[in-house]
């Protein structure tokens, strides 16, 4: 059952901060597809929530001097239909469009989906991999953080009781990137990933010059795949190396088992997934 | 009685039967008439149980048991009298009846009463003024429950060390048996034996709308709006649980958001507790299941497990079935008992085995129970029969599509209760024409290999299907048809419309009997005020309800006649009806409309009012010898199914399957279409991805988000169905059952494909992604 909950509903960002500032015990609500499924079933204990889907000024995407600046209000469905996120915003994008269904997205908000910070939230991995910052405000200040730094646990982030993430600054990247993104679930839609995999890549030659890979839904916030950037990094590309550099996954990872899939299964899908998002970048670079 | 003799007293109505059968040509039956419902349905206009908004209504919901087993010390309602909005606290103690609504052992109370037996029981119903209150005031009722070791386990169950049911005396419900010739001499002389486990878990039935019953006390009794699938049978209950005879309870149906059979068991016994509930307050209760409630505490489809061997000759014929099969019964028997008959006498598949022993057992746990579900029992006895065909195909080194037509049922043969099918038998027909269709010999050569990560791989199923109820239990039809003066027909059926269209067939069963067009037929279905017809479940909706309407509509016809001869001059023989005239035949110029002619029979003494009873003549199985009769006749289904399977995530996708139906005369192509469209992606559901986690009986994940039926995106190309009409003789037309026929070899088809495709051979369902990994790597690691 939704218990009895306070509601306020804010159309300017100031009003709302201060309101925050003042009640730091509350909760934001954006889309609620994550809020009041938690509300219903007793994992969040907030009983005074502030609306802030009426803020219009928090929903854009915007491309100017070198960024990608996105509203935290955006929609899943706006990044999905945006040439701009497609762009220049590749991996996002590709994140948006296995999102969910249309009913959902055109509600569940990008900062909504980062700032609940489930382990399996679909545009995180993307994000990390796209060097993307957060800008935090209160009524004071703001702040930047690397979305990398913002996670601590399962619903925990470094965000004060009194912010508001306003913003997701994603710095374009020269064309030579490449990207993939794959999601594994129980079945071919609408499902909660079992494992995600977020990979950027650039080449010189036959070599690999830069890569990111990011996985969700193996660890306890959304993680880097060091040991595998580390493992091809300056490497010249061969199948074998790629196919190593795969298994070097493990050591990023620390997945549990739950009622969607046991921990042995998430560490073998990382390391196909990865793979997979490997061979997926290189796919017109291999000749070998 | 014998059939016979049962045959003999109905004469007049088998020859109508008779008569019917004949025709081949047809002006609404075979077409595709358009929906009754439909327009209403897509405008959101169709009223459910919920938007009966009654004066005085109020709301409760269920209080459930969190132990799975244990001593009821006490239900008080705590702080929930504070409430304004509170009503009353039910419990059993409030029972003015018997507090029993056991289908057919009387072991399950309407609302728990000293013991719960599993997680989630209703133990108590709360009712406020307000839904939401309700929603809230159940938290604060206080229920104290002494727990009890509980067992989980059917085969710790079996050890009888827990008792689900102490006055029982033994977790075992009940045992069949299902014997022809020796079998364990057959299994000595075989040729071929294969011997495999078999699992199959619980399937909730998903239906949009879950369970709620709305009771209104009125007229010295109750009224209750009940979206259930048998009226009469929520009215014996209802009227037993409240000790007024059935006479002052009456049923209405509502539109209905889906079956399955789950409303069949539920709906009565949801139906009881609102009535209980209505009986205490005095005032009009709905009583609605959340979605939570609906996963935690309906029925589920069957878990079982099956020991299977099998065995067969070297020239391909099928020597013996041999076959353990265990149902989890859960903490109640309900249906229990005829799941598992039905599941024993299926365990052959269609196919001659001279050689049978199918023994079941049923054991209480402390579970959710089990219930009716589309298939009711079969689509675990079929997953592993054909699943078992394929093995034994391979082992002799056969196709699996021309062993299975080696032995084929056909008519003239025996089944596995030694029933002798005379006619109505088209599934070998049905079984070479899929094969020929999907090109099965080219994929079976060509697949099987990987190609990129994946491989693809074809499989085929069968299924056989008794259609209605079992043995020698009593099954009749009944209608009621009355002609207003103006020619307006309205028929009344208990048949009950739950989504599937049956009241769409049932009018066109009608008219075309009437000739008048669809238009000026209403049909008042699944309430109590129409006669006895029993249950809409079994697939005998339109069958066996459109047997009854066709005899009914047969008098009427008659009487048309008779009067239409003397006015139009010409012997009643001669008179045709169609399209809203009435005419002769030799000399059609000489015509009246249909109104004319009804307004002649009111004028010249002819009862415009017919009933179209129908007991249907069956005969006796033998549960010592475990033989004998078993149903009145079978429907049957043959699907290939393609796969391709993501050999490294274990993930399978279906993407074509071919159906083909043997359900004798097809009323109404596009429903039967719909039907075996709807009961293919429940079977891909059931077999692919559904799965109710249960930890110490407690489900973990009551909801959508974990409990995975599929979507659109796992929908597979689906050809259009095969129909062969090998007619019924007492059905409409030749009509025999059909709804839940698509489901039932799915699994085993899909399995079987996979199979194809990675050689390994799936033994459980559901088979998730997860599962099929595992049993790669098993396989790759050796
Ligand atoms: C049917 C269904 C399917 C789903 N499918 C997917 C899927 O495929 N992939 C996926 O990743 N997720 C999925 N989700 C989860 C969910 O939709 C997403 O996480 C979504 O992006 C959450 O956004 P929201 O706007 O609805 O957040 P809300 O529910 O409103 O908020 C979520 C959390 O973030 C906080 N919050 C929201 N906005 C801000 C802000 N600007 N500043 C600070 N805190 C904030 C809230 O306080 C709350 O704690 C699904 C959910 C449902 C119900």
């Amino acid at each position: 059952m939704i218990p009895k909950v306070e509601y306020y509903r804010f159309k300017a960002l100031d009003d709302a901060l201060r309101f925050l500032r003042q009640y730091p015990g509350s909760k934001i609500l954006a889309g609620g597809t994550d809020l009041v499924v938690q509300l219903r079933s007793g994992k969040t204990a907030a009983r005074k929530l502030v609306d802030i889907s009426g803020i219009d000024e928090l929903r854009y995407i915007r491309d100017e001097d070198g960024y990608i600046r996105i509203g935290a209000l955006t929609t899943i469905e706006e990044l999905k239909n945006s040439e701009t996120v497609r762009d220049h915003a590749q991996l996002l994008w590709k994140a948006a469009n296995n999102f969910a269904v249309w009913q959902i997205r055109n509600i569940a908000t990008i900062g909504g989906n980062i700032c609940n910070a489930s382990p399996a939230a679909d545009t995180v991995p993307p994000l990390i991999v796209l060097n993307a910052r957060l800008r935090l405000q209160n009524v004071d200040r703001q702040r930047e953080i690397k979305v990398e730094e913002f996670f601590k646990g399962p619903g925990e982030t470094v965000m004060e009781k009194d912010e508001i993430l306003t913003e997701i600054v994603i710095p374009k990247k020269d064309s030579g990137w490449r990207y993939s993104f794959i999601k594994l679930g129980k079945r071919h839609s609408h499902i909660l990933s079992i494992v995600n995999v977020a990979v950027g890549l650039k080449t010189y030659k036959d070599m690999i010059e830069d890569v990111i890979v990011a996985l969700g839904s193996v660890a306890p916030t959304p993680v880097r795949a060091r040991s595998v950037e580390d493992y091809l990094k300056n490497h010249r590309i061969t199948r074998t190396r790629l196919e190593e550099a795969s298994q070097q996954v493990v050591k990023d990872i620390k997945p549990i088992s739950d009622i969607r899939a046991s921990a042995e299964y998430r560490i073998e899908m990382s390391k196909i997934l990865v793979r997979r998002a490997l061979n997926e970048c290189l796919k017109n670079v291999f000749t070998t | 009685m014998s059939s016979t003799a049962v045959l003999q007293a109905q004469k007049d109505e088998y020859d109508i039967l008779r008569e019917w059968m004949k025709a081949r040509e047809f002006i609404y039956v075979g077409r595709e008439v358009k929906r009754i419902d439909a327009l209403e349905k897509v405008l959101g206009k169709s009223k459910y149980v919920e938007d009966h908004l009654v004066e005085g209504l109020t709301y409760a919901r269920i209080v459930k048991s969190s132990i799975p087993h244990g001593i009821i010390q006490s239900i008080k309602p705590g702080r929930a009298v504070d409430h304004p909005d509170f009503i009353a606290l039910v419990t059993s103690e409030d029972v003015p009846g018997l507090n029993q609504v056991g289908y057919y052992i009387p072991d399950q109370p309407a609302l728990a009463e000293r013991k719960v037996r599993f997680y989630g029981e209703p133990v108590a119903l709360i009712v406020a003024s307000k839904t939401r209150s309700a929603e809230e005031l159940r938290e604060l009722v206080e229920v104290e429950i002494k727990p009890l070791e509980a067992v989980f386990d059917p085969f710790e169950a079996l050890k009888d060390r827990v008792l689900v049911h102490e006055e029982h005396g033994s977790n075992i419900v009940l045992r069949t048996r299902v014997r022809k010739g020796d079998a364990a001499k057959a299994l000595q002389e075989s040729d071929y034996v294969v011997e495999n486990v078999y699992r199959a878990g619980h399937q909730d039935h998903a239906y949009l709308e879950t369970e709620g019953a709305l009771a209104i006390p009125m007229d010295g009794g109750m009224t209750l709006i009940l979206p259930c699938q048998y009226p009469h049978l929520a009215q014996s209950i209802i009227s037993r649980v409240l000790g007024v005879p059935q006479s002052k309870i009456r049923i209405i149906q509502p539109v209905v958001g889906g079956g399955f059979g789950g409303k069949d068991d539920m709906i009565p016994i949801v139906g009881a507790q609102a009535a209980i509930a209505a009986y205490k307050v005095r005032r009009p209760v709905l009583l609605t299941y959340t979605r939570e409630d609906s996963f935690t505490s309906h029925c589920k489809r069957d878990p079982a497990y099956i020991r299977y061997r099998s065995g067969a000759n070297k020239d391909g014929r099928l020597t013996v079935v041999d076959v353990d099969i265990i149902f989890d019964a859960g903490a109640y028997a309900n249906r229990g008992p005829f799941t598992l008959w039905r599941a024993t006498a299926h365990s052959t598949g269609p196919y001659e085995v001279p050689n049978v022993d199918a023994r079941g057992t049923l054991v209480y746990t402390n579970k959710i129970y089990q219930g009716s579900f589309r298939g009711f029992g079969n689509p675990q006895i079929q997953f592993a029969a054909e699943r078992q065909m394929d093995e034994l195909a391979e082992k002799i080194g056969l196709d699996p599509v021309e062993f299975r037509l080696k032995n084929i049922l056909r008519p003239g043969s025996r089944t596995s209760t030694n029933q002798l099918l005379e006619d109505s038998v088209g599934v070998g027909e049905a079984l070479a024409r899929v094969a020929e269709k999907c090109d099965w010999r080219e994929k079976r050569r060509n697949y099987g290999k990987i190609v990129d990560g994946k491989a693809r791989g074809i499989g085929v199923a069968c299924a056989w299907h008794g259609i209605s109820t079992s043995r020698g239990v009593p099954d009749w039809c009944n209608a009621y048809i009355n002609v207003g003066k103006d020619g307006g027909v309205v028929i009344y059926t208990g048949i009950v419309e739950i989504g599937q269209g049956s009241h769409t067939g049932l009018i066109q069963i009608a008219a075309e009997v009437l000739g008048i067009p669809p238009e000026k037929i209403n049909l008042v279905g699944g309430t109590s005020d129409a006669p006895d017809t029993g249950a809409t479940h079994g697939s005998r909706g339109l069958s066996f309800g459109g047997t009854a309407i066709l005899i009914a509509a047969s008098k009427i016809r008659k009487s048309v006649q008779r009067v239409a001869s003397r006015i139009l001059e010409c012997s009643p023989e001669d008179i045709e009806m169609k399209d809203g005239w009435v005419y002769s035949r030799s000399k059609p110029e000489k015509k009246i409309t249909w109104e004319e002619a009804v307004k002649r029979c009111y004028a010249e003494g002819e009862e415009m009012t017919a009933t179209g009873y129908f007991f249907m003549p069956k005969g006796r199985f033998d549960e010592e010898k475990g033989q004998g009769f078993a149903y009145i006749v079978f429907s049957y289904m043959v699907v290939a199914a393609e796969v391709e399977v993501d050999v490294e995530t274990g993930l399978t996708r279906v993407l074509k399957v071919w159906p083909a139906i043997c359900a004798g005369k097809i009323i109404n192509p596009k429903l039967a279409t719909t039907q075996i469209n709807g009961a293919i992606m429940q079977g891909i559901g059931y077999t692919l991805m559904e799965e109710v986690k249960i930890e110490d009986g407690r489900i973990l994940n009551p909801n959508f988000t974990d409990y995975l039926v599929p979507t659109i995106a796992d929908l597979p190309e689906i050809e259009e169905p095969i129909f062969v009409e090998d007619y019924f003789k007492f059905g409409p037309f030749g009509a025999k059952g059909l709804a839940e026929m698509a489901l039932i070899p799915i699994p085993a088809a899909i399995a079987n494909a996979i199979k194809n495709a990675v050689g390994v051979g799936p033994l459980e369902i559901p088979y998730t992604s997860e599962k099929l990994f595992e049993n790669l790597s098993r396989r790759g690691r050796r």
